[in-house]
């Protein structure tokens, strides 16, 4: 059942990629977002993916995991040019988070799906929080 | 912030954010880009830069470990991720032409408006199906 149900998302998303305006909306708004605000896109990208285009939960993070691999790599080219990126700085926050990525991933294969939408809620209304404090 | 207590503070902060991003799918930007703006002092240009550049390994790591538990398809996300990538150089162009402050003031807004709208859907749905 969970395989079919995978497999058949699969060729959905497969066929989506040539065929459906909808990904291809999501992907370039991301993309965009991305680079204008300095963020993964995956902020816009999951909630998209999962209430427009109708993807799971943990399948849609996946993609938007993925997909930021080259959308942050055209970011980076495009700030690197312009002389802003900190190098150094960047160097020590990835550090620490290649740590932490490999412990949130762990935790995100074994999590209950509805206890993972409750936390990405958290974390947004986090950050919310935090940039209406200052 | 300077020196060794820096650097100390920005790896400490990347497990967190790197916690975060794996979890939930995200970069981290929203965490990385406050942060370096409000406690490291870069200018909100450097800030979007510089957080790219620590999302990129981040979502390396994140997905390898995913790939590894067989969550999701790596090859299919990351060609998903090349039509994001033509917005993102565009997105990026647009950024650098305008101020800091304008730049700032887009990024707290598109955040916080983002982050209410998808809480309250978390929460709704949480109890409409418990």
């Amino acid at each position: 059942m969970q395989a079919t149900a995978e497999t058949s998302l699969r060729v959905r998303l497969r066929r989506s990629l040539v065929l459906d305006p909808k990904l291809l909306a999501i992907g370039f708004g991301g993309g965009v977002l991305s680079g204008l605000l300095g963020v993964g896109g995956g902020i816009v990208m999951v909630p998209l993916l999962v209430l427009w285009a109708g993807y799971a939960q943990r399948e849609a993070h996946a993609v938007s995991l993925g997909a930021i691999i080259p959308i942050s790599l055209a970011g980076i080219a495009i700030y690197g040019v312009a002389g802003e990126v900190r190098w150094w700085q960047a160097l020590g926050l990835a550090a620490g988070s290649v740590v932490g990525a490999r412990i949130g991933a762990g935790i995100l294969a074994r999590i209950d799906e509805r206890l993972l939408k409750v936390v990405f809620g958290a974390f947004l209304v986090g950050v919310a929080a935090l940039l209406g404090a200052h | 912030m300077s020196g060794p207590t820096l650097y100390v503070a920005l790896v400490a902060f990347g497990v967190v954010v790197g916690v975060t991003s794996g979890l939930l799918g995200v970069g981290g930007g929203t965490l990385v880009v406050p942060f370096l703006t409000l406690a490291v002092g870069l200018s909100q240009h450097a800030a979007e830069a510089t957080s790219l550049l620590v999302i990129l390994p981040t979502a390396i790591a994140g997905s390898l470990a995913l790939r590894r538990r067989g969550v999701g398809n790596l090859g299919l996300a990351l060609r998903f991720g090349v039509v994001g990538a033509v917005g993102s150089v565009l997105g990026a162009l647009l950024a650098l032409a305008l101020s800091g402050s304008t730049l700032r003031a887009a990024f707290a807004v598109f955040v916080g408006l983002v982050g209410l709208r998808i809480a309250y859907d978390g929460l709704r749905r949480e109890s409409v199906h418990p």
